[in-house]
């Protein structure tokens, strides 16, 4: 059996808002490494919370999820930041770019933060990384004055920057026309094909699910198949 | 460019909004220079009014004391202290002023703190010109140490002070004086004192200190003649004055001294408490004004940083997401309060600088005071700097903990 990239295990989540309500109900899940899966399900069932809990963000749960088999419910908030620092990388609905920052500062800033490599090294990685989406031109301008589907191959690069060994995307095409969707929706493809990188998006866009390699049905908190082949 | 990525953050977004950056450190610069100008004024002038002090006070006044009657005498005739006769003993005058001075001064001048000493013979007098009688009193001095110790030269209107050594009659009297009884230099002028007979002395020279009091009242001369005046031997001496070398060890000398001879030994501090408490009335008045003023700089910095975290939640959020912690957060924000502060602080130091400069040029021209006293005191610029960070640290340090706590889930989801 491949390598487990990550795996939950029985998540439960109630928000205690006017009444308590169990969002998610006993999820156990398991993405292996280098796996495409998309997490599909109707508005309200879950799928963004039990995204949120996947990427340590939200630490509100009960249950234990292990992400390249490190156990890290229970860790500290700044042990958790440094988790999503060195091994996640997030793409989101709205590309959330820094606007005061060009688009390569945007993409060198988390692997700075990181600190593993050289200001240098970092500039040329981000570099690399433009080019792969092909938006290297962009790369001296302000964030903000390049298109829709522009930005948000910058925020994909931006997600790779350090090489994360799960990538987690929220409707990462739910903001794009179909020519721009096809676009990112090749990247990905060429993400978990050829670079071997585990991608994990929840998404409304059926075309976009079938696709995948796999998809993870959800209704009303609960996981209704894996889809497994 | 080898910064730190909290740093380069901090950086770009105060150059992006260079508004608020400049209006923030505007409040900071203003704050500081205000606090140099202030301080400056405030020890220029205080080391003014301290020097002035010391130009009719000496640091040290040794004088024989009138003391309350006792019953010593009474128990040594009846052998018993709880024998009491004296039921309202009253003060007796020390008449033979202070006993064996040149031994005393010696004896002083033996204790390492001592720069300056002299005696001097106080004579409460009257002086008449024509018919018209005033009070006042002489001041029987050695004129050269007097100079030396007070500065007597600089006062001088008219006539040379050294005169005083030449003529046996002569005397320096004051500006008040001379006008109250048209005196002019070479003129006579009769003095009486209230033991000894009149005496006709000669006007040598006039001088005006900036206290009228003194202006109207005193006058200078030779040690040799006051005692004449008051009919007294030539150890007559009332005061020992007594100039030590840090004057701020004043009251620990007297006490020295008062115990050596025996005699009261006054020490300017308590000459002076005017003084004092006028200093700790201003320097109230001033770390109230400065205090307001950074309070309000600080409340500028508070807002802008506030404002900002507003403006930029969605990119903190997305700064956690991608990995950034609270502390990383934290110094983002704090950095910028930090730079805020610098800037201000420093441009507030040349500010502060250029007031105190252009103030200490102002001409007023009060009495021997012709510019506003000012003085330029590093410690000043230090503690300026010092107050500016700490009060920035306090005021971006609530705005940046806001920040660290922003939970990224609730706002990326909306």
């Amino acid at each position: 059996m491949a390598d487990i990239a990550l795996k939950a295990t029985g998540i439960n989540k109630t928000f205690h808002d006017a009444v308590n309500l169990q969002v998610l109900k006993n999820i156990s899940m398991e993405v292996t490494k280098g796996e495409f899966v998309s997490i599909v399900g109707k508005s309200g069932c879950g799928k963004s919370t039990l995204l949120y809990v996947l990427s340590t963000m939200d630490t509100d749960y009960e249950g234990s999820l292990d992400i390249n088999g490190t156990t890290v419910t229970g860790k500290s908030l700044n042990d958790l930041a440094r988790i999503r620092n060195e091994s996640l990388g997030f793409v989101f609905q709205f590309h959330y770019l820094l606007p005061d920052f060009t688009c390569l500062k945007n993409v060198m800033i988390p692997g700075l933060r990181l600190g593993r490599l050289s200001y240098k090294e970092v500039e040329e990685k981000a570099y690399e990384k433009l080019k792969i989406f092909g938006v290297e031109e962009q790369a001296l301008k302000k964030a903000n004055k390049l298109s829709g589907g522009q930005q948000q191959r910058v925020a994909i690069a931006r997600a790779l920057i350090n090489d994360p060994a799960i990538i987690m995307g929220d409707e990462p095409t739910g903001n794009l026309d179909s020519k721009n969707t096809g676009i990112v929706f090749d990247l990905f493809q060429k993400l978990s094909k050829e670079l071997g990188q585990t991608i994990i998006t929840v998404t409304h866009d059926d075309d976009f699910a079938k696709r995948s390699d796999r998809i993870i049905e959800m209704a009303d908190g609960e996981i209704k198949s894996h889809g497994h082949k | 460019m080898k910064l730190n990525v909290n740093t380069e953050i901090a950086l770009t977004y105060l150059a992006t909004r260079k508004k608020q950056t400049v209006i923030a450190s505007m409040g900071v610069m203003f704050g500081i220079s205000m606090f140099i100008f202030m301080q400056s004024l405030m020890k220029g002038t205080n080391d003014y009014f301290e020097k002035m002090s010391f130009n009719s006070t000496p640091h040290i006044r040794l004088y024989s004391e009138n003391k309350v009657a006792d019953n010593h005498m009474l128990v040594n005739f009846l052998k018993d202290p709880s024998e009491k006769i004296l039921i309202n003993p009253k003060q007796l005058i020390q008449t033979q002023g202070i006993i064996n001075p040149y031994g005393i001064i010696k004896e002083v001048k033996a204790n390492p703190q001592v720069a300056n000493v002299t005696p001097q013979v106080t004579a409460d007098v009257i002086y008449t010109s024509g018919s018209v009688q005033i009070n006042g009193n002489v001041a029987g001095v050695n004129i050269d140490q007097e100079d030396k110790m007070f500065d007597v030269q600089s006062n001088m209107l008219e006539g040379d002070l050294h005169d005083l050594n030449k003529v046996n009659n002569g005397l320096l009297i004051g500006k008040g004086v001379a006008d109250k009884l048209s005196l002019h230099v070479g003129d006579n002028i009769t003095v009486t004192s209230g033991t000894g007979s009149p005496t006709i002395m000669r006007v040598i020279g006039i001088f005006a200190t900036t206290i009228k009091q003194v202006d109207d009242t005193k006058s200078y001369a030779n040690i040799v003649q006051a005692q004449n005046l008051l009919g007294k031997d030539r150890s007559y001496v009332t005061d020992i004055k007594i100039n030590i070398k840090d004057y701020n060890n004043a009251p620990e000398v007297a006490r020295d001294l008062e115990t050596m001879t025996g005699y009261k030994a006054e020490d300017w501090v308590k000459a002076n408490e005017q003084l004092k408490a006028a200093f700790k009335i201003r320097a109230v008045i001033l770390n109230s004004v400065i205090g307001v003023i950074l309070l309000v700089a600080g409340f500028g910095i508070y807002n802008i940083l506030n404002m900002t975290i507003y403006e930029k939640i969605k990119e903190i959020a997305i700064l956690k997401a991608q990995g950034f912690s609270g502390p990383a957060v934290t110094s983002i924000f704090l950095q910028q309060a930090i730079y805020i502060g610098l800037m201000g602080g420093i441009v507030g130091i040349i500010c502060g600088f250029g007031i105190t400069y252009m103030v200490s040029r102002i001409y007023i021209g009060a009495g021997t005071l012709k510019y506003l006293p000012m003085s330029f005191y590093t410690p000043h610029y230090i503690e300026a700097i010092c107050f500016g960070i700490l009060t920035t640290i306090a005021a971006g340090f609530f705005p940046a903990r806001k920040a660290a706590k922003v939970d990224p889930v609730t706002i990326i989801r909306g």
